[in-house]
């Protein structure tokens, strides 16, 4: 199996995963947004949000960094720029998610 | 691979249409959408400086601006989510006729703003 053709397999089977996540997070973000600092530790401390929260930023930044790295295969035409863009895309898309991870099973009031 | 692979053309080649509008909006949503995950995690490290100093994020969160900045998160996730969807019926086989391809663009757009009004009522409880 070819790059391209693994790279999409990913990209779609992320983009089934990522549809319901991300509708789950949107309605309870408007519930949220507003509250007292007690009832989002709450929320991001307890099951399954805990969980759902963790797996959402893992598949949404892997899907992004593919995403955004066939933005780069159809507009950089410099090579090494292309390179160095997607190496830096996917630090970004490891570091971030991780970080927010380990402060979501971190979390206690 | 060869490396002398032909790139997309620039946006401004293209004449506009539903199709051509909804794959340009896709794609600059899906970059909107990392940045907006990004300040999602920023906003979970912020719980780290504990309940007095949450406050300032609570009042900017519960002024207009805050209020604005959530319904542009919802559509753009909705945006999002009704555009991936369209792009795996096409992945399977459907809507890829002309007149389909249109109404299921417009459902996309129109769907979006339909949709991240609802969900805002939803979850604030108001129905």
């Amino acid at each position: 199996m070819i790059n391209a053709t693994k790279k999409w397999i990913f990209l779609k089977a992320s983009s089934i995963v990522l549809v319901p996540l991300m509708a789950w997070f949107v309605i309870n973000l408007v519930s949220i947004y507003d509250k007292d600092y007690v009832d989002i530790v709450n929320f991001f401390s307890t099951q399954p949000s805990k969980f759902l929260t963790s797996l959402l930023m893992i598949v949404a930044f892997f899907y992004s960094s593919l995403s955004i790295s066939e933005i780069f295969e159809d507009y950089i035409h410099d090579e090494k720029i292309k390179n160095f863009a997607n190496k830096t895309l996917n630090i970004f898309a490891i570091i971030i998610p991780l970080f927010a991870i380990v402060i979501i099973f971190n979390l206690t009031l | 691979m060869n490396k002398e692979n032909p790139l997309s053309p620039h946006i401004q080649i293209y004449s506009w249409n539903i199709s051509s509008l909804i794959s340009i909006s896709h794609r600059v949503v899906g970059v909107v959408n990392i940045v907006i995950l990004t300040l999602i995690c920023l906003w979970i490290a912020l719980l780290l400086l504990g309940e007095a100093n949450y406050e300032y994020i609570k009042f900017f969160l519960q002024s207009f601006f805050g209020k604005f900045l959530i319904v542009g998160i919802i559509w753009s996730f909705t945006f999002q989510i009704l555009s991936e969807i369209r792009h795996l019926f096409w992945d399977f086989g459907y809507g890829f006729e002309l007149k389909t391809s249109k109404i299921s663009g417009l459902i996309v757009i129109f769907g979006s703003f339909i949709l991240t009004i609802l969900i805002y009522l939803f979850g604030k409880g108001i129905f």
